[in-house]
């Protein structure tokens, strides 16, 4: 057996930088974590929601389509039910937003005149589309949502301009 | 709209198409036994007129809740409140209560009473469905108001 020695300046030196180590590791460690964090970020399916309703279901006819999702602003948690007029042009599926652009009351199908949205608030009408109708109140097109579909059931994204009209 | 700063600086640009303000008179009671109850019914009151201004955003203002307890209800307040309102523009003010004694004053202002439906422990759809039922009673009344001018 050999007998190997240590001395205690060896010993203080091995336990310094030992710990040393560990505690600079424990410092950087979380710095780099924030430095390389927007990538780490899981993106919850480009932010869609899932609703309740099923593609095959869906006609040339809008439906209406209610869905919600949690709003946080500042410490006030709020649950946020939006709805939406959705439709199938052919193979294409359309989710139209029935916020009024004129100053943003909801529209109805067929709420006053067949085949038109109608905003009971000032007259403002659309068609199926959500072309605003002139001589109406409202100065552009219905917003449209994205769309994209989940085990056969319909999930709506980002309020975007219409892009029909 | 409701009473905060970006939707009063739309109103006072739109003044002639937000013609309605919608106030709801809110009864507190705090006796023991009737706090539960009594906040029952504003938790079903604020519900549904935050559902009838998602509705009708673009034509009225809903006015933060007006509230009293039992001593400090009183009949000539609320005119005066109607014509202060109206000095601001809105040429049709409807209260909104679950208070069944304002219905005492019909002749003077518009209130508009509806029985307060516990939905605190109901379940999501089955609270929307009520609000939406709720809403049905509401709507004939500013429809009527509307098209009267």
């Amino acid at each position: 057996m050999v007998n190997k020695k240590v001395s205690r300046r060896q010993f203080l030196n091995y336990t310094l930088t030992g710990v040393g180590g560990f505690m600079a590791a424990g410092m950087l460690m979380p710095m780099l974590r924030f430095a390389i964090d927007p990538a780490l970020q899981v993106k919850a399916e480009g932010d869609f929601i899932l609703t309740s309703q099923k593609i095959a279901d869906l006609t040339d006819v809008p439906v209406r389509v209610d869905f919600t999702y949690e709003q946080v602003d500042a410490w006030y948690k709020s649950e946020v039910s939006e709805m939406a007029w959705v439709y199938k042009e052919g193979d294409r599926i359309v989710a139209l937003s029935p916020v009024c652009k004129h100053l943003g009351c909801t529209v109805n199908w067929e709420g006053d005149r067949p085949n038109e949205y109608f905003c009971a608030c000032h007259g403002g009408r659309y068609e199926k589309n959500g072309k605003n109708i002139p001589g109406t109140p409202p100065t552009g097109p219905l917003d449209e949502y994205e769309v994209s579909e989940k085990d056969g059931y319909l999930m709506l994204g980002k309020k975007i301009p219409n892009t029909l009209v | 709209m409701y009473f905060q700063v970006k939707d009063v600086q739309q109103y006072q640009q739109n003044k002639e198409f937000i013609d309605t303000a919608i106030v709801p008179l809110v009864y507190l009671d705090f006796a023991e036994d009737k706090m539960v109850k009594s906040s029952s019914d504003v938790e079903f009151l604020m519900s549904l007129t935050s559902f009838i201004e998602q509705q009708f955003k673009g034509r009225l203002m809903l006015i933060p809740p007006f509230s009293y307890t039992e001593s400090t209800r009183s009949e000539q307040v609320v005119p005066i409140l109607k014509k202060n309102i109206q000095e601001g523009g809105f040429k049709h003010v409807i209260f909104i209560t679950c208070d069944h004694y304002w219905t005492n004053l019909q002749k003077e202002v518009d209130v508009i009473w509806l029985p307060a439906i516990p939905i605190e422990s109901m379940d999501k759809d089955v609270k929307k469905r009520i609000l939406e039922e709720q809403l049905k009673q509401v709507i004939p009344v500013l429809t009527s108001k509307w098209t009267q001018q």
